[in-house]
């Protein structure tokens, strides 16, 4: 399995060796910071990180970052109410936005670079370590080490994971890696983590302006969620245009490791979901509160993304509205009143019909037996049970003419109609001789009755073979006792 | 009383319009004693049952130690307390339980579905237009005090 691995990788280094001095020239051109991802998918081994990780080269990114930290050192601007849309720092706070964006992005990319890199040595840990930065961390704390009880990894992972890492890494099939290959590797880890850290200053600085930014949002939700949900929308504009829906999912983390159930994990359970108002109400609402709170926060993006409201008064009033609905929700149903019994015989029974209460009734109906029993001819006595016209009297049952006493209780009109099997019938001359069996076992119908007589009428002709007559069967049927 | 939710009525005028203005529904003019002890407990068959009767029966108490109803007591000779009497409609209605009176009802209830069999009964038989109906309960659950007493 590591030899083919490794064939591959050998097969895509080819690959990539004429490839890399066409991204060079590409890259250079290219002034956004924005690499072209050409095949995100396709695990393509460049040698050189720069030609992948091209965002902390720009000025762009060094501009932005360098007027975060003048923002931050200046503190709170003074005018506290109105942020239109030309001032600065409201640009800087669009801008930032699409930078943590754009951070996130890089770190993907870098993360995938360090995966491929540390393949060969710890082919596994990808699987166990999912989210880029704890594995950029868990790169560098284990560096080229094959033993991993030398390597302390608290505080970078949670020990259940730990204990896991340890286990594989004890059963991997890795080797260790190349001088080169390793120090590449640890500066990308570098890499990531810086970018991190500038990821989360950035973040901060957003979330320290964020009531001038957008006052409602933070009303609602407060000024570290809103933060985050216009961080991962991608700006103000971008969170105002999804749908509630999507609102609410953002923020939720993926993590299904191998070997943990998921089945306690929550369902949407992003920032909205662990944000303060949602949290604070009772376990069994929070789903409720949390679709409540989407909503309303959807909306009061959407009035600060178009600068409706700048004193943040409609983020207050839902604010209010959210929490007397969750006190709504918990309040105790209304005692039940017993119910007053209904006035005798006002509705009519209802009379059901139908075949199956004619089936029902048929049991209990009249019989013709019954019926001619209660009927009398004329001049005629009935007989009686007892003779004499003592006991009951039989009326018509039985009378002279008719020749019956039993009448048949001839199928009710209501039963099921049996279907008969189409018999066959099978008649024998008198000539045969009592000992001749009629039963011949055919292929086509099973058992049947033959006419033996038949048979021997058609051997008899002695011009045509039998011998491969569909109808004709055996050509001596003997009884074997 | 006031716990039970029935009125009690002191007056004659309560009364007349009380039988006066209950219409399409049967009413239960209890005659009693509030203190008296069979005349409590049939004042919480009543009670409690008056919510489940509300759409067809109306049920008040009457008080018999006031001065203006001694009128009724003379009019429906009653003589032995708690005794219950139904009207549909201004009408006086006759249940025939076994006993000899059959004007009214002497004692309480042995439950409150008894009880409610009883108004029941008389709603179906005033809506098909009887004055008199035939009790619905066994002879054992019908308090047989007239025998005893022999209407004095």
């Amino acid at each position: 399995m590591a030899t083919l691995a490794d064939s591959f990788l050998a097969d895509l280094d080819d690959l990539s060796d004429n490839e890399a001095p066409g991204e060079e020239e590409a890259g250079e051109d290219d002034e956004l910071g924005k690499e072209d991802v050409e095949m995100p998918d396709v695990e393509v081994n460049y040698d050189d990180l720069n030609t992948v990780a091209k965002l902390q080269n720009t000025p762009r990114y060094h501009d932005l970052m360098k007027k975060v930290d003048e923002a931050i050192e200046s503190g709170v601007p003074a005018t506290m109410a109105k942020l239109s849309e030309d001032d600065p720092e409201y640009q800087l706070i669009v801008e930032c936005n699409t930078l943590s964006v754009d951070i996130d992005n890089e770190i993907g990319v870098i993360h995938n670079y360090i995966r491929d890199k540390y393949r060969l040595k710890f082919p596994e840990l990808e699987s166990l370590v999912q989210h880029p930065i704890d594995y950029a961390r868990v790169v560098k704390r284990i560096g080229n080490e094959m033993d991993l009880t030398l390597v302390d990894l608290e505080g970078v992972l949670p020990s259940a994971t730990i204990m896991v890492v340890s286990v594989t890494a004890s059963t991997t099939n890795g080797k260790p890696l190349a001088e080169e290959v390793l120090q590449k590797t640890l500066d990308a880890c570098d890499r990531a983590l810086d970018l991190d850290e500038s990821k989360k200053k950035v973040l901060n600085f957003v979330e320290s302006r964020m009531a001038f930014i957008a006052p409602n949002l933070s009303a609602i939700l407060g000024s570290a969620v809103a933060a985050k949900l216009m961080g991962t929308a991608g700006g103000l504009s971008a969170l105002s245009k999804m749908p509630a829906c999507n609102v609410q999912i953002l923020g939720v983390k993926k993590k299904n490791s191998a070997g943990f159930s998921s089945a306690t994990l929550n369902p949407h359970t992003g920032f909205i979901f662990h944000s303060e108002i949602v949290q604070g109400s009772p376990p069994s609402l929070r789903t409720r509160a949390a679709r409540l709170v989407s909503g309303k926060s959807t909306l009061a993006a959407r009035v600060d993304a178009t600068m409706g409201d700048r004193l943040g008064q409609t983020g207050r009033a839902f604010r209010e509205e959210i929490q007397k609905k969750i006190e709504k929700w918990q309040e105790p149903p209304p005692p039940k009143q017993p119910k007053p019994l209904p006035v005798p015989d006002s509705d009519p029974k209802k009379k059901r019909g139908g075949r199956r209460l004619r089936k029902m009734k048929e049991r209990y109906a009249m019989t013709d037996m019954r019926k001619l029993a209660n009927r009398m001819s004329f001049n005629i006595p009935e007989e009686s049970s007892l003779g004499d016209g003592l006991g009951e009297g039989y009326g018509m049952l039985g009378q002279a003419g008719s020749g019956k006493l039993r009448i048949s209780a001839g199928p009710s009109k209501l039963s099921t109609k049996v279907k008969k099997f189409k018999e066959k019938k099978y008649g024998s001359s008198g000539a045969t001789s009592g000992l001749t069996s009629s039963l011949a076992f055919t292929p086509v119908q099973g058992i049947e009755l033959s006419n033996p007589s038949a048979q021997a009428a058609l051997l008899g002709s002695g011009t045509q073979s039998t011998y491969f007559s569909e109808t004709g069967s055996f050509s001596k049927i003997k009884k074997i006792v | 009383m006031a716990l039970l939710g029935l009125s009690t009525l002191t007056h004659k005028q309560d009364v007349d319009a009380m039988i006066r203005d209950t219409l399409d529904k049967v009413l239960v003019l209890r005659f009693g004693r509030a203190t008296d002890p069979v005349c409590m407990q049939l004042d919480e068959t009543l009670g409690k049952s008056s919510r489940e009767l509300s759409k067809f029966a109306s049920i008040a108490l009457v008080d018999v130690d006031a001065q203006e109803i001694q009128v009724y007591l003379h009019y429906f000779d009653i003589t032995l307390i708690p005794a219950t009497v139904f009207f549909f409609n201004s009408q006086h209605m006759k249940m025939d339980s076994g006993t000899p009176d059959h004007t009214k009802w002497i004692g309480a209830f042995h439950s409150k579905q008894d009880f409610i069999d009883v108004v029941e009964t008389i709603y179906k038989g005033a809506m098909r237009g009887k004055l008199i109906v035939n009790c619905p309960l066994p002879a054992d659950r019908v308090p047989k005090f007239e025998l005893l007493y022999k209407d004095i």
